[in-house]
C-alpha cells in the first residue's frame, strides 16, 4: 500500500504581488489524514491548499503531491458557482465523471449506478432534477461534495464547506466529512474556523498563522 | 396580400437576406448562451464594436472586410485572454476603453475617408437586406464551423465556465477552453458584423439567449430554444420590415427586445403565483 505523504511542502513561498502570504513553509500531510486547516482570517489556509492543487502558483520552494494516480477532488465554496447556469443537481454530480469520460463519452451502466448511489447517500434523491440555483446553501454544498465523491478520488480538498450554512446543515456536512474519512478511507483536507468542531472530528489540525504552518494535536491548539 | 404571400415574395426578392439572417441568428444565439451565462455581455459589445472598427479600416484602406474585422477582433480577443495580473487594470475598464476607442475610431475613419453618413449608419446598424452572396459565404465559413466546435466541446466549455477551479483540478486545461471560446466568438462576431452591424450582433448574442434562459431549464434546451427564437425573430423582423417598409435590422432588434420584456413579465408573474401557492 502506498504510504507516501499526500503533500510535501518544502520551503514554499506564496505571494500575491508583493504581499507574501506564506513564507518558506514546510508541511507534510500523511496519507489517510482527516485534517482541518485552521487559523485566523487571511493567514493563508485556502491559499496553501490552492497552491498544493496548482490553482495558485508558488514563488519558491517545492510542492510534491502524490494523489495516488487519480486527480484529487476539490470542493469550492458553494457561493463560487453562479446559480444562473441551467444545470441540475444530477448534472453537477455527473460533472465529477469528466476525468473518466472526457469530452464525449456517455455514462455507462456502472457510472449511472455510481451516480445514483452517491445521490442517495447524500439524501439528494428528491432534489436531483432541481436546478442548482434553486437549492438552499446546505443542499448546494452537499451537491458539490457528492460531485467530489463520485470521482472516487482518494484525496478530497474542501474550501470552507460549512461557510454560510445554518447550524443543522453545518453539523450534517461535518458528519458527512467524517463518514467519508472513516468509511471511505479518504484523505480529507478542509479549511475550517471552529476549533470546537475540529476537536470533535479530528485528532490533528494544520495550524496556519503568522508563525508559519505546523501540524498540531487538537487539544494543544484548543488550549 | 396575405402574410404567406408576402413571405414568399420577400424570400424571392431577397434570398441572401433570409439566408444570411438565418445563419447569423442561429450561430450568434447559440454562442450568446455562454455570453450571458459567463456574464460577459460587455465583452460581446466590445467585440462587436471592434469588428465594426475593422470594417471601417477595410473600407478606408480597400482590403477584405472579413480580414479587417477579424484582425481587430483578434487583437481584442488577445487582450482579453491575457491573465488579469498582466493587465494591471480591472477588465471592465479595459473593455470600456476598447468599446469607446473602437466606436469613435470607426466613425472617425469613415468620416475622414470622404464617405458619407450613410456608410457610417450602414456599418453601425448593418442592413441584412443588402447582404450579398459573398456575405453569405463569409457567414457560412466562419459561423457553421464555429458552431460545430462549440457543440462538439460543449461539455468541457460548460465545466470550465461553471466551476473553473474544480475543472482545473479534474485535469481540464481551462485556459485552452476559454481561449478556444473567445477565438470562436471573435470569429463569429467578425463574420456577422458586416451584414448584421454591431447592434444586431449584440442583440443576438445577448437578448435572444437571455429570453431562452428564462424559458428553458436544461443547457441543451436553452441552446436549442435560443437558436429557434433567434431564427424566428429574424424571419419575423425581416417580414415586418418588408410589409411596413422599415429598416430590417432595427425591426429585428425591436422585436427581440419586446419578446424578452414580454417573457420576463410572464416569468415574473408565474414565479410570484408559484411563490404564493
Amino acid at each position: 500500500m502506498n504510504e507516501r505523504p499526500v503533500i510535501q511542502c518544502r520551503g514554499v513561498t506564496v505571494a500575491y504581488g508583493r504581499d507574501v502570504v506564506l513564507n518558506r513553509i514546510d508541511l507534510t500531510v500523511p496519507r489517510g489524514a482527516l485534517l482541518p486547516f485552521v487559523g485566523p482570517n487571511g493567514a493563508g489556509k485556502t491559499t496553501l491548499l490552492k497552491a498544493c492543487l496548482g490553482l495558485i502558483p508558488h514563488q519558491g520552494g517545492e510542492i510534491i503531491c502524490d494523489f495516488g494516480g487519480r486527480p484529487p477532488a476539490y470542493v469550492p465554496q458553494q457561493k463560487q458557482l453562479d446559480p444562473i447556469y441551467p444545470v441540475s443537481v444530477r448534472d453537477l454530480v455527473c460533472m465529477g465523471l469528466y476525468p473518466e469520460n472526457g469530452c464525449w463519452r456517455r455514462l455507462d451502466r456502472g457510472q449511472h449506478e455510481r451516480v445514483e448511489g452517491v445521490i442517495a447517500r447524500f439524501g439528494l434523491e428528491p432534489h436531483q432534477h432541481k436546478h442548482f440555483g434553486e437549492l438552499s446553501g446546505g443542499l448546494r454544498q452537499k451537491t458539490l461534495l457528492a460531485r467530489a465523491v463520485v470521482t472516487q478520488a482518494g484525496v478530497l480538498v474542501l474550501d470552507e464547506p460549512t461557510a454560510g450554512l445554518d447550524a443543522a446543515s453545518e453539523a450534517d456536512m461535518l458528519l458527512l466529512i467524517r463518514d467519508l474519512h472513516e468509511a471511505g478511507g479518504k484523505t480529507v483536507l478542509w479549511v475550517h474556523h471552529r476549533m470546537d468542531q475540529c476537536a470533535a472530528l479530528a485528532r490533528q489540525v494544520c495550524r496556519v498563522d503568522k508563525r508559519g504552518v505546523r501540524l498540531a494535536d487538537v487539544s494543544e491548539v484548543a488550549e | 396580400m396575405s402574410l404567406l404571400q408576402d413571405a414568399v415574395s420577400f424570400t424571392g426578392l431577397f434570398p441572401e437576406a433570409v439566408l444570411c439572417g438565418t445563419v447569423m441568428a442561429a450561430v450568434c444565439s447559440a454562442f450568446g448562451v455562454f455570453v450571458v451565462l459567463k456574464r460577459i455581455v460587455f465583452i460581446s459589445i466590445a467585440l462587436s464594436e471592434a469588428a465594426t472598427c475593422g470594417l471601417a479600416l477595410a473600407l478606408v484602406f480597400h482590403f477584405s472586410a472579413l480580414a479587417g474585422s477579424a484582425l481587430v477582433t483578434a487583437a481584442v480577443v488577445f487582450l482579453l485572454t491575457l491573465p488579469d495580473k498582466r493587465q494591471r487594470m480591472p477588465k471592465d475598464v479595459v473593455l470600456g476603453t476598447v468599446f469607446l476607442l473602437a466606436s469613435s475610431a470607426s466613425v472617425l475613419l469613415v468620416a475622414q475617408s470622404g464617405f458619407g453618413l450613410e456608410e457610417i449608419k450602414a456599418m453601425l446598424y448593418g442592413d441584412l437586406i443588402v447582404s450579398s452572396p459573398h456575405d453569405r459565404w463569409v457567414l457560412l465559413l466562419t459561423g457553421l464551423p464555429s458552431l460545430a466546435l462549440l457543440l462538439l466541446f460543449l461539455r468541457p466549455l460548460l465545466y470550465t465556465f461553471l466551476d473553473r477551479e474544480a475543472s482545473f483540478v479534474m485535469g481540464l486545461r481551462c485556459w485552452l477552453w476559454e481561449g478556444l471560446f473567445f477565438f470562436l466568438l471573435g470569429l463569429v462576431v467578425s463574420g456577422a458584423s458586416k451584414s448584421g452591424g454591431a447592434l444586431l450582433v449584440f442583440c443576438l448574442l445577448v437578448v435572444v439567449p437571455a429570453t431562452a434562459l428564462l424559458l428553458a431549464r436544461r443547457l441543451w434546451a436553452v441552446i436549442g430554444l435560443s437558436v429557434a427564437l433567434g431564427v424566428l425573430t429574424t424571419w419575423a423582423g425581416l417580414l415586418a420590415a418588408y410589409r411596413a417598409d422599415l429598416p430590417a435590422n432595427p425591426t429585428i432588434i425591436g422585436m427581440a427586445c419586446l419578446l424578452l420584456m414580454g417573457v420576463a413579465l410572464l416569468r415574473a408573474r408565474h414565479d410570484r403565483a408559484r411563490h404564493e401557492r
